[in-house]
């Protein structure tokens, strides 16, 4: 959580994940550098400096493949969350490994070029017209920007800035580069018909990052949250009170667009937006401790009475106002100003709940 | 076409260059009270303003000028992911197809083709 602005907020988790991201590009470049030669066909003896540029150009669509497999793996399964955690560190550390590649594809194949090695790099192929032999560079490049763009714009910085509705749309690039990636290999060395150990493992790992990002889009479509539904006088029904645990939240999408999270928190409710002030993460699908609820992406933690985190931290969310009609827990879908409050709701003992109440939770600045 | 390309890249960047120098230096502390005090992190923000910096200057005005509406902050494009994660698929489908089906084959004992600059006239093989 930020109160300023620091270059990187470490902590542990984010140095056993850097250490094990590192540990991993280190293992993967140094078994194709050192180990893999020996199982390569001698009679195609390759040099050293095409082999670094397959070592790297490899590894960043491994770890470009790593980092799209990440989120839909999170929306199956929250055992794999913590991956999430730090994966703009993962983005960064895939850029550079990424420019190495490039680097050692400009100091080989135009180190004596008369023009200047990126003009060489542009000019070399130009057959846009044609399919076969498409010129596979132009899709490398373009998914190099977009990884720069991403990796320059990754400081929480950014995102509070841009608004996550832009930073977002901006990293939604992310999706169309990988497909560059994948068509620059596909283009570029599996036109190697001998090299068969690649095609499979680009084949395979491309489909894997297209089958679940396919499967999480299809679990959302079928179980993501519910629509509220209109109650009259402008109010919307999320659910019945029975079905909030304590210490826990219903999500709901309101027809205003967005979603609200209802919490019900020491025998009362208390609504506030779904999307963490941090990078938008489900607040509502985390649980309450000390009157807080923390966001399961990175851990921001918010007071879901006052949508406001704890001091010295300065994020916040609107709060909802929220009233019980019978077992029917009703939101406004129009939010507070950042910054008011809204009493709580207490939820009735009784199993079944009496007339409906006027509408509560008197806004407070 | 490649140089005019790589010159329009050069003059973006450093336009680029000037627009961090102002707002990192100047403009941040205007729109961003956390930023306030705080310096260590400008600089990693130099490049994001060098490739961004007409994304950076609408902000910048649309902050200044308060037109910057708070409510959206908390509604992510969460609907495009569908799109986007089917397309992405897509895409992948198409271009290992058509990557694949399209190898080219070429035979092991071809005759070596001498490589030479633009403008400097191609030498056969066997000439």
């Amino acid at each position: 959580m930020s109160v300023k602005y620091v270059p990187v907020q470490w902590n542990r988790n984010k140095y056993w994940y850097d250490a094990a991201m590192l540990i991993g590009v280190f293992a993967f470049t140094w078994v194709y550098l050192r180990v893999a030669p020996a199982w390569i066909d001698h009679t195609r003896p390759v040099d050293g400096a095409i082999t670094n540029a397959r070592a790297f150009g490899t590894c960043a669509f491994v770890m470009m493949s790593m980092i799209l497999a990440i989120g839909p793996l999170a929306r199956l399964d929250r055992r794999f969350l913590p991956l999430l955690y730090n994966r703009r560190h993962f983005g960064v550390m895939t850029l550079f490994v990424a420019l190495t590649h490039v680097g050692f594809i400009l100091g080989w194949y135009y180190a004596f070029s008369p023009i200047p090695r990126l003009e060489g790099l542009l000019t070399a192929n130009t057959t846009f017209e044609r399919v076969s032999g498409f010129p596979f560079e132009a899709f490398g490049v373009f998914a190099l920007v977009v990884l720069m763009v991403l990796a320059a714009t990754s400081h929480d910085f950014w995102m509070k800035f841009l608004t996550p509705p832009v930073w977002k749309r901006l990293h939604y690039l992310i999706y169309p580069a990988y497909a560059a990636v994948v068509a620059h290999v596909a283009w570029g060395k599996l036109q190697d018909q001998q090299d068969h150990t690649l095609t499979v493992l680009v084949v395979a790992l491309s489909l894997i990052v297209a089958g679940l990002h396919v499967a999480a889009a299809v679990q959302d479509r079928r179980r993501g949250d519910p629509a509220a539904a209109h109650a009259g006088s402008g109010w919307v029904r999320v659910c019945s009170v029975d079905e909030i645990a304590e210490g826990r939240a219903r999500i709901a999408m309101l027809p205003t667009g967005g979603r609200v999270a209802v919490f019900r928190h020491e025998g009362a409710l208390s609504a506030i937006s779904n999307a963490c002030a941090h990078q938008n993460g489900p607040l509502g699908e985390g649980r309450i401790v000390d009157c807080v609820v923390t966001c399961p992406w990175h851990g921001f933690q918010y007071d879901v009475r006052t949508g406001r985190s704890p001091a010295p931290f300065t994020e916040r969310v609107p709060t909802y106002r929220v009233a019980l009609d019978g077992r029917d827990v009703l939101v406004d879908p129009e939010p507070n100003p950042l910054g008011v409050t809204t009493a709580p709701v207490p939820v009735p003992d009784i199993e079944e709940g009496g007339p409906r109440p006027a509408p509560t939770g008197e806004a407070s600045a | 076409m490649a140089e005019a390309l790589l010159t329009s890249v050069q003059v973006w960047l450093w336009i680029g260059v000037l627009v961090a120098a102002v707002f990192l230096g100047w403009g941040i502390d205007r729109i961003d009270e956390d930023a306030r005090g705080a310096y260590v992190f400008r600089p990693l923000l130099v490049p994001g303003v060098m490739l961004l910096w007409p994304l950076v200057l609408w902000r910048w005005w649309q902050l200044e000028t308060l037109r910057d509406d708070w409510l959206k902050r908390h509604d992510p494009p969460r609907r495009a992911h569908t799109l986007a994660a089917v397309g992405m698929a897509g895409a992948i489908v198409l271009a290992l197809g058509l990557g694949l089906a399209n190898r080219q084959v070429w035979p092991a004992d071809i005759a070596p083709l001498q490589l030479t600059a633009p403008g400097v006239p191609t030498q056969d093989a066997d000439g």
